[in-house]
């Protein structure tokens, strides 16, 4: 079925949710947080208010934001307060509502969960505690009627876990899908992609072998496996200190609060990956698939910033889980990873096809 | 067929209605028995494919993950195959397998090969209820 | 599969605890005495298979890469690490030394069990070279350990039968081979053990490392001793006997008189369990809860390695497994059978449509 392009436009225009969630699954939304136009609204404020932060300057919008993404594109690690970096790449909130589990590590099972920790990192907002993002809310008269429309409580009554619950519910709004591939794989429109692009869907789910981890079904994409793999990005850096890390994380037996300080502050343990959470052998230097939804607008690449261009990442992949071809894999190189044997030609389809994955519809904040 | 043959075959067959007798599929056991024969034979160069790991550029063989053919599920397919992202018939996860652990280049689902593989791996499985789509 | 939900990561850490950091403490046996921990690292079946050149079928190259490298970051170290068979696909130098040089990377004692790919090629010719005797034992912290070459057979089938020795370990080779022929510890070996088994108490848990199973389990692709009746009757004083065993890539566990048996992961590749061939009567041990079924697009996935614990006298067994879900089979103390412990924590459907 073809749709008109002006056509397309007036769908879009009229706020039709249909026409922007082309190719989405339903938004998976937790029993006890139900969605409600007050509870968004009051998460967009919480998520652009920096007056949670030791400097008065660092929002989650400052690392997560819409122009770029929702990102912080193009940084390759995020600055917190007063510049301060951390070692991982922002990953974007559009489509995160689709994600199994949150941070690069998965250390989160929820958005709420994640949403508290931003807060107490040394390098994000740098708070020692919550408390003073409960005091700001319960001292804002506008907070004080906001919190009480979504969630029916009084000022003294307001907890982190109507904050955490009310970023929640706004980020979930933060999806959109109708993509050109969308356009072609799920509505049915021939020429939605060209016969480059076309070839690049192609090789994604035969040569290029991304379909087992990017994950494209029948009735919907998501682009994610929501498992966490070593694609060889960051680790090699380490190969050598691995065991002192490692024996580190397992002698400690940390909490994830630990954890969380760790893999931010300290960019060899950060390459640890999933194992710095599980210490589970098997999770050695793995990380989890993100997205590739809107990847053309999230540059630069993988958990730690390190790979620019799309090009080069799929060079990555081409060479079997090494920057340069040629170089020793690391150890606990995932399973699913090897050589690719793709010709120029067939790189650059593929990089065609991820650029024809952006929505054309970002979701916008009400608040600045 | 030529035109000669084409003639004479009608010919056979007015001589066959003149004749009075019923046509239809009519075969006997012996056709049975040699029609078997027939698919036996391709099953058989399906199994001297399935063991000889020349199908791929490693040397792997399908017999090395899968004795007997066991667990390929023919009676399972068409199905989802989540490392295709798509629903498949058995021949497409034949052409999967040559491609990746077999490190080979895939053949058209019509090449005497795939067809021989699926004679195999459904001859092993015979007997085993049809359950398309089950993962 | 996997489960990556964090919500259950206080039991993943609590098995990651369990798994990387055995503390070192005295435990009273049921039997009385005390014993020590005693924790043996166990990888197995590598299948290092040789294309040409200097190139090895990379996927298997891996998984015994990856064995090693986790086994040296295991915290304690481990007492020893076997190394249960099959390292070679088809026994040539070219693989067994490629093999080698993957296991020399090891930071620990290792003791080696030759598995029949290793071999028919040249009767264990290179691998005694390299690894030494093919039937031997020791003792190490009062348990008596045994290593014996169980994949034997008819002197018929190996001196005559074939033209060529090539010939022969590709007859061997293919588990689903018409032609090959049963494996057995044979009279010569079961005599040695007799006397080698004289010199230990009954109630010295004894714990022998074998490739084939000392079991009848499936003769139809060789998961089969055929002198199981006798190796077990030799076992059969000992208060805790148990044998350790590879060959069948996959999970199984089972327990025969006062025998424990226990199976080990192949580094290599899974193989299906036997029901799944619908032509042909499997005996899958009963007890055996099936592990989980492999996406082959993820090479290591049913794949791995294991952590065996001995301090109770009876083997627990954790199976290392990436991709995979991984597992701990070890003695239950109500019942005395080897028992999945894991089991009833999985919140995944069966996955036993093999």
């Amino acid at each position: 079925m073809r749709i008109h392009g002006l056509m397309a436009g007036l769908v879009l225009l009229s706020g039709s949710a249909l026409a922007g969630d082309l190719g989405l699954p339903e938004v998976p939304i937790p029993v006890d947080n139900p969605q409600t136009p007050e509870k968004v609204a009051l998460g967009d404020r919480l998520f652009h208010d920096t007056r949670f932060s030791t400097t008065g300057e660092v929002s989650c919008s400052t690392c997560h934001d819409a122009p770029t993404g929702w990102t912080d594109s193009p940084k390759v690690v995020s600055e917190g307060i007063g510049g301060k970096t951390g070692t991982r790449n922002s990953p974007t909130v559009l489509n995160a509502a689709f994600n199994k589990s949150q941070f690069w590590d998965g250390r989160s099972p929820s958005l709420e969960d994640q949403s508290q920790h931003p807060f107490i990192n040394p390098v994000e907002m740098g708070l020692a505690d919550h408390e003073p993002i409960l005091a700001v809310v319960r001292d804002d008269a506008e907070y004080g009627e906001q919190f009480n429309k979504a969630f029916g409580v009084a000022t003294e009554g307001i907890t982190m876990d109507h904050v955490q619950k009310a970023i929640a519910a706004f980020e979930r709004t933060v999806v959109s899908g109708n993509s050109p591939f969308d356009r072609w794989f799920f509505g049915g429109e021939a020429d939605a992609l060209n016969a480059q692009e076309q070839e690049g869907y192609r090789l994604f789910i035969t040569k290029g072998r991304c379909v087992s981890c990017h994950v494209i079904e029948q009735t919907s994409a998501t682009f994610t496996d929501h498992r966490f793999h070593n694609i060889g990005v960051g680790i090699n850096r380490i190969q050598d200190d691995i065991a002192p890390l490692a024996h580190a994380f397992m002698k400690a037996d940390a909490t994830v609060e630990e954890v969380d300080v760790a893999v931010l502050t300290d960019p060899r343990s950060s390459e640890l990956g999933r194992f710095a959470v599980t210490r589970d052998l098997d999770e050695m230097g793995n990380f989890k698939t993100p997205t590739l939804r809107n990847v053309s607008l999230t540059a630069p690449y993988m958990h730690d910033g390190s790979i620019e261009t799309l090009p080069k990442v799929i060079e990555h992949y081409n060479n079997g889980g090494v920057t340069s071809e040629g170089d020793p894999v690391n150890d606990f190189l995932s399973g699913g990873i090897r050589p690719l044997d793709l010709s120029d030609e067939e790189q650059a389809a593929l990089v065609a096809f991820l650029e024809a994955l952006t929505s054309p519809v970002i979701p916008t904040s009400s608040t600045k | 067929m030529t035109k000669t043959s084409r003639f004479v075959a009608a010919l056979a067959l007015c001589g066959a209605l003149f004749a009075g007798s019923a046509l239809a599929d009519e075969f006997t056991d012996n056709d049975v028995d040699h029609w078997m024969g027939e698919f036996k034979a391709t099953a058989d160069k399906g199994r001297a494919l399935w063991v000889d790991g020349t199908l791929g550029s490693n040397g792997v063989a399908c017999a090395q993950c899968h004795p007997n053919a066991a667990n390929t599920h023919p009676e399972t397919y068409p199905k989802y195959q989540k490392q295709l992202g798509r629903v498949v018939t058995i021949g497409e996860m034949i052409n999967w397998c040559i491609q990746n652990p077999l490190e080979g280049e895939e053949m058209k689902l019509d090449d005497p090969r795939i067809v021989a593989m699926q004679a195999y791996v459904n001859f092993e499985r015979r007997g085993v209820e049809m359950s398309p789509g089950k993962h | 599969m996997r489960t990556n939900d964090p919500s259950r990561r206080g039991l993943i850490r609590g098995a990651g605890a369990l798994m990387a950091t055995l503390p070192l403490t005295q435990v009273k046996l049921a039997f009385g005495g005390q014993r020590q921990d005693i924790n043996i690292a166990y990888i197995s079946d590598s299948h290092i298979q040789h294309i040409k050149g200097n190139e090895f079928v990379r996927n298997w190259d891996r998984g015994l890469i990856r064995a090693v490298a986790e086994t040296n970051l295991l915290l304690p170290k481990p007492d020893f690490v076997v190394f249960g068979g099959d390292l070679a696909q088809l026994g040539t130098k070219p693989e067994l030394d490629h093999g080698a040089e993957i296991l020399s990377a090891l930071n620990a004692d290792v003791k080696y069990v030759m598995g029949e790919h290793d071999y028919y090629l040249d009767l264990g010719a290179y691998w005694s070279e390299l690894f030494g005797p093919q039937h031997y034992s020791w003792n190490h912290k009062g348990v008596h350990f045994v290593v014996l070459n169980s994949i034997l057979t008819h002197k018929e089938w190996t001196f005559d039968r074939w033209p060529t020795a090539e010939q022969r370990m590709l007859e061997m080779a293919g588990l689903d081979n018409p032609n090959g022929s049963p494996f057995m510890v044979g009279a010569k070996q079961r005599k040695w053990l007799e006397r080698d088994l004289k010199k230990v108490t009954d109630d010295t848990p004894v714990v022998v490392f074998s490739h084939s199973p000392i079991q009848k389990i499936f003769k139809h692709w060789n998961f089969w001793t055929d002198d199981a009746d006798e190796v077990q009757a030799l076992l059969g004083r000992f208060h805790s006997a148990n044998v350790i065993y590879g060959h069948v890539h996959q999970i199984q566990y089972n327990r025969i008189g006062n025998i424990h048996f226990h199976s080990v992961m192949a580094t290599a590749w899974p193989w299906p369990y036997p029901q799944s061939y619908a032509q042909a009567e499997s005996h899958l041990p009963v007890v055996t809860v099936p592990m989980n079924r492999a996406d082959p697009f993820h090479e290591r996935d049913a794949t791995g390695w294991q952590l065996i614990d001995v301090h109770t006298g009876r083997p627990t067994l954790s199976y290392k497994l990436a991709n995979n879900t991984n597992r701990t089979v070890g003695p239950d103390p109500a019942t005395g059978m080897p028992h999945d412990f894991d089991f009833q924590e999985r919140q995944i459907s069966a996955q036993d449509h093999y």
